[in-house]
């Protein structure tokens, strides 16, 4: 496995051909952050505008290392016991009423409190072992034999206090629980962070990670983007919408369109067997692009021209 | 190339880009694995390790592009003029080997050595630009040539006077080019560290006696300034969030565990939001102050989610919402002039402003809200009301009073600072941001 991953981030170029086979396309930048964090073992914070891939991203790279991809959903309020471990309080309860009549044949033949204590002592890590701990994504990406591709998504939502607590499993990839002691990592993670930037992360998490920001990718770019995702859209219709999309990031809109509705708007025109981007057909299919009332009407104003532009 | 590497980021740090060490050593790793064949990668590579934000990656590419700039010996063209029958071998010096064979990379590795020697990252003040360009020159061994043009003008073998000629153009060439080389260096490294002198010796300056140039970059220490102030605050606020044991919640919850209190359940504590009415003087007394106090309250303003703003001159308005409405000049722009906000600029009168307060607005002030008051008090001779500040005192958590004046001034002529004091929680001079980074200190550490 770790052989064939040291071929896998053999070189840049080899990366970029690997994750296109995989379903994502990336530019250099991206290849290069992916060739670094690999043999740097460091995690990568991924920024950008929402629906440019950063989430896809993680998922690409766990196909290609053919590894599970676990995934920890960030937001207010979130603590250890949901991103890291928990004891089973109920096992535990059920395990010591099952038990409790063995205990007094564990007790037999002792004399006093204290050498009853004493023997009692001999067992009492048991309830506090492995078994009944309930690992939650960190601590499930640690134990992973074969190393995991660990997705820390929209970090920007969580408290400071467990973006400080991350602060351990990034850098050392080890994570203390106080009954059983500090546990290693078995097989370093490969570790993506998201955010979206609504707060500003912390100098000393920002320290620990790789740094990649994805802006929206340019006209040849997206083209390559939607041919691989959505293959069977003709070649002049892939380049006329593209073209459309690209145009319309350069609006003033509420909320720009993504690469995510880009692809969902190439699919759309695909099944409805359009040939060329009319006035009409844009019209009829815009809410997959914009989400805003207003933003709709202000394009509509412009169809035209627009439209023109890139049949052209 | 760690040399280099490190000027690199002694180059971004000035420029405002935080470098940790750990970063660095990343940043070397990175290098040493990508290589530097290729410049487009290097770039991505050392990018990912050093930027940490969108604004950070824009001026790293900058900085690397001009660190990374050819210098004079290698665009081609700039060769030393030649004398075609000079004679390399007459010489001793490398130095006028490499020019009179026009070696333009060696003279490129021997000036970036000899900068390196000579520190060049440590330039602050243009007045080194000349010790630097001697230092380098030295460093490249300029002595040694002026030695050859000396020996070779004593001479008189037939092919000397032309060597010595082209010594001479050459000697010209070679000063030109450190000349340029410090110039550039100079740009890449001090502009940095006059940045932060620039900055520092702002925050002492008087408001009043700023000048336009240097809004846009006291807009941005108020703003780091403000940030801070905010970060500090909501954290302490969620450090103490949990509050008592819910006692019926926790038998609830623990009903599964045969009534067993395995898990306790908390009561939320309510967040304190900070909460704040801010009312600022635009009259002419206060006019060059009065556009950093606003700058101050539209950073506020980007900053809490809860508060309120008012201006007042003749009279008072709301203008919350043109912060909200527009980008920074234009909203300063429009609550200086005071057009179409329904505030009326003539003689200031506190009286008049407080009056409007207490009707339309004294029933929003509650015991959490925190009333900030920016003016000098100086109410033409009018009636002062105090006892609305008085009221308003009174509901407020507390109120706090920035005056551009210094102390002694309070209460002279038409001042009524003295007479506003006791109504006051706090009352401090505020007539440079360094006054105000203490009044920001005090409001954090007293929530």
């Amino acid at each position: 496995m770790g052989l064939d991953n040291q071929r896998k981030f053999g070189a840049i170029q080899e990366v970029r051909r690997g994750f296109q086979d995989v379903g994502y396309v990336c530019s250099t930048q991206i290849a290069t952050t992916l060739y670094l964090a690999h043999h740097l073992q460091k995690p990568i914070l991924v920024e950008g505008p929402a629906g440019v891939g950063k989430t896809e991203l993680a998922k690409a790279a766990a196909a290609y290392l053919d590894r599970p991809l676990i995934r920890l959903q960030c937001y207010e309020g979130l603590d250890e016991s949901k991103a890291l471990y928990e004891w089973k309080y109920g096992k535990q309860l059920l395990y010591t009423q099952i038990l409790k009549d063995k205990l007094a044949d564990l007790l037999e033949g002792t004399e006093g409190l204290a050498d009853a204590l004493a023997r009692v002592h001999q067992y009492d890590d048991i309830f506090f072992s492995e078994r009944f701990l309930a690992p939650r994504p960190l601590l499930l990406a640690l134990q992973e034999k074969e190393g995991a591709v660990l997705l820390v998504d929209e970090v920007d939502r969580s408290d400071p206090e467990f973006e400080a607590f991350l602060l351990e499993v990034l850098s050392d990839f080890q994570v203390s629980v106080p009954e059983l002691g500090t546990i290693h990592a078995v097989s370093r993670p490969y570790v993506f962070l998201t955010s979206n930037n609504t707060r500003e992360m912390s100098e000393a998490l920002k320290r620990r990670c790789l740094h990649l920001y994805i802006p929206f990718p340019d006209a040849r770019l997206e083209r390559e983007i939607v041919r691989v995702r959505a293959p069977g859209v003709p070649e002049r219709l892939r380049a006329q919408l593209v073209g459309f999309v690209q145009q319309l990031r350069g609006l003033d809109l509420k909320k720009v369109p993504s690469v995510s509705e880009t692809i969902d708007w190439a699919r759309v025109l695909m099944i409805l067997n359009a040939r060329d981007l009319g006035p009409d057909v844009i019209r009829d299919t815009l809410n997959i692009l914009l989400k805003f009332e207003a933003d709709i009407e202000m394009v509509e104003g412009r169809l035209g021209e627009m439209a023109q532009k890139v049949v052209r | 190339m760690e040399q280099v590497l490190c000027n690199l980021v002694v180059a971004l740090r000035g420029s405002g880009v935080r470098i940790s060490p750990s970063e660095t050593m990343d940043a070397l790793a990175a290098a040493s694995l990508v290589g530097f064949q290729e410049r487009g990668v290097l770039r991505d590579a050392l990018s990912v390790a050093l930027a940490k934000s969108r604004t950070e990656k824009e001026i790293f590419t900058d900085c690397f592009d001009r660190f990374f700039s050819p210098d004079g010996f290698s665009t081609p063209g700039a060769t030393p003029p030649l004398a075609a029958d000079a004679a390399p071998n007459e010489t001793d010096s490398p130095l006028s080997q490499m020019l009179l064979e026009g070696d333009r990379a060696g003279l490129s590795m021997a000036m970036r050595e000899a900068a390196d020697q000579a520190d060049i990252a440590g330039i602050t003040f243009f007045t080194q630009k000349r010790l630097y360009i001697q230092r380098i020159l030295r460093g490249m061994g300029v002595d040694g040539l002026d030695r050859d043009i000396l020996r070779l003008s004593r001479e008189d073998q037939e092919t000397s006077p032309q060597t010595v000629g082209a010594l001479k153009i050459g000697r010209e060439f070679l000063f030109e080019q450190v000349r340029d080389f410090v110039e550039r260096q100079y740009a890449l490294y001090a502009a940095s560290a006059q940045e932060a002198i620039m900055d520092r010796y702002l925050r002492h300056m008087k408001l009043s006696n700023l000048e336009q140039r240097d809004y846009e970059r006291m807009h941005r220490i108020i703003q780091r300034m403000v940030k801070s102030f905010n970060d500090t605050h909501s954290r302490r606020k969620k450090g103490a969030r949990r509050g008592l044991l819910d006692l019926k919640k926790t038998l609830r919850e623990n009903l599964a565990y045969q009534g067993l209190i395995f898990e306790p359940r908390w009561r939320a504590r309510k967040i304190d939001r900070p909460d704040m009415a801010v009312l600022c003087d635009v009259s002419r007394s206060v006019e060059a102050v009065s556009r950093f106090m606003l700058l101050f309250l539209y950073s506020l303003n980007e900053e809490l989610a809860k508060i309120r703003s008012f201006i007042f001159c003749s009279n008072m308005a709301e203008v919350s919402y043109i912060f909200d409405a527009y980008p920074v000049e234009e909203a300063l722009m429009r609550l200086q002039r005071g057009t179409g906000l329904g505030v009326d600029l003539g003689r200031t009168d506190y009286g008049q402003a407080f009056r409007d307060f207490k009707e339309k607005w004294l029933e929003k002030i509650g015991r959490r809200t925190t009333v900030l008051i920016l003016g000098d008090a100086r109410n033409n001779y009018g009636a002062p009301e105090t006892g609305i500040l008085g009221l308003i005192h009174k509901r407020a958590r507390r109120v706090i009073w920035l005056n551009p004046e210094s102390p002694p001034f309070w209460g002279t002529g038409d001042s009524e600072m003295r007479r506003y004091l006791p109504f006051c929680t706090l009352a401090r001079e505020c007539s440079s941001v360094h006054h105000l980074e203490r009044v920001v200190c005090f409001l954090v550490r007293n929530t």
